[in-house]
């Protein structure tokens, strides 16, 4: 059995200074953004069903980003982590919307 | 009235009552997705395989990959099931993610990138798209 004594499960005042230290270099990092682009042919009630099941959304909001698709031409769906972003628009167009990533500026 | 074309049942799967000018429908689109994957000579391929960051030359090959092998698996599967009168919940979606994926590439292909070019498309052309709009529109509605 492993001793709890031996794992360190809390933060030190050094872990916190060291945060402190690197926490400029964290801010600067913008976020990606998934954009999902409108177009004439999908069914409205396609995109809220894929906004839902990829991203677990709430059927208001998912109704809600898709009429933003809908009336501005596009809409950001999920802001994040780089690599999270790409997989996300990966799904998305696997489930045949047209989305793409850009950073944020 | 006519009655509905996927109904999603108590034990979870989704019943399929096409009939067999509906199944060829879904058998057309489901095989262009297929082929257009494969190929790269494929009318559909291009429109399947837009940029994910268009800020960049090249996309991650990763994630261009992870799109490729995804397309494939659902287009494979949704193909292994097109007889079958009972999906279950992963099959029924590979349905609908094929289907959404031969719409688009079908739009896409024909240069309708506007309700403008939709409206002012060929009869016949109208008429398929409509066609794949009204089954995932129906099949949408069992998730």
């Amino acid at each position: 059995m492993t001793s709890l004594k031996r794992l360190r499960l809390s933060s030190t005042e050094s872990d916190v200074k060291s945060d402190v230290e690197t926490n400029a270099t964290v801010v600067t990092q913008r976020p990606w953004n998934v954009i999902v682009w409108n177009d004439p042919v999908t069914p409205m009630t396609v995109v809220v069903v894929v906004f839902k099941r990829i991203f677990g959304y709430s059927a208001n909001k998912c109704t809600h980003l898709m009429l933003t698709v809908h009336h501005e031409g596009r809409a950001v769906v999920w802001s994040g982590q780089r690599e999270r972003a790409e997989s996300y628009c990966v799904k998305l167009q696997v489930a045949g919307l047209q989305a793409t990533v850009e950073q944020d500026t | 009235m006519p009655g509905k074309l996927f109904v999603r049942r108590r034990d979870g799967r989704v019943e399929v009552r096409l009939n067999d000018a509906g199944r060829s429908v879904v058998r057309e689109a489901f095989a262009h997705v297929a082929a257009a994957e494969r190929d790269p000579d494929h009318d559909w391929h291009l429109s399947m395989n837009a940029p994910i960051n268009p800020s960049k030359d090249d996309d991650d090959p990763l994630s261009a990959l992870a799109r490729q092998n995804e397309i494939a698996t659902n287009s494979e599967l949704s193909i292994m099931t097109l007889n079958e009168q009972f999906l279950n919940d992963a099959e029924a979606w590979a349905w609908l993610s094929t289907l959404q994926v031969a719409l688009r590439s079908l739009a896409v292909v024909n240069g309708i990138l506007s309700d403008e070019k939709l409206d002012s498309c060929e009869h016949d052309l109208l008429q398929e798209i409509r066609t794949i709009q009204q089954l995932l529109f129906e099949l949408a509605a069992c998730f």
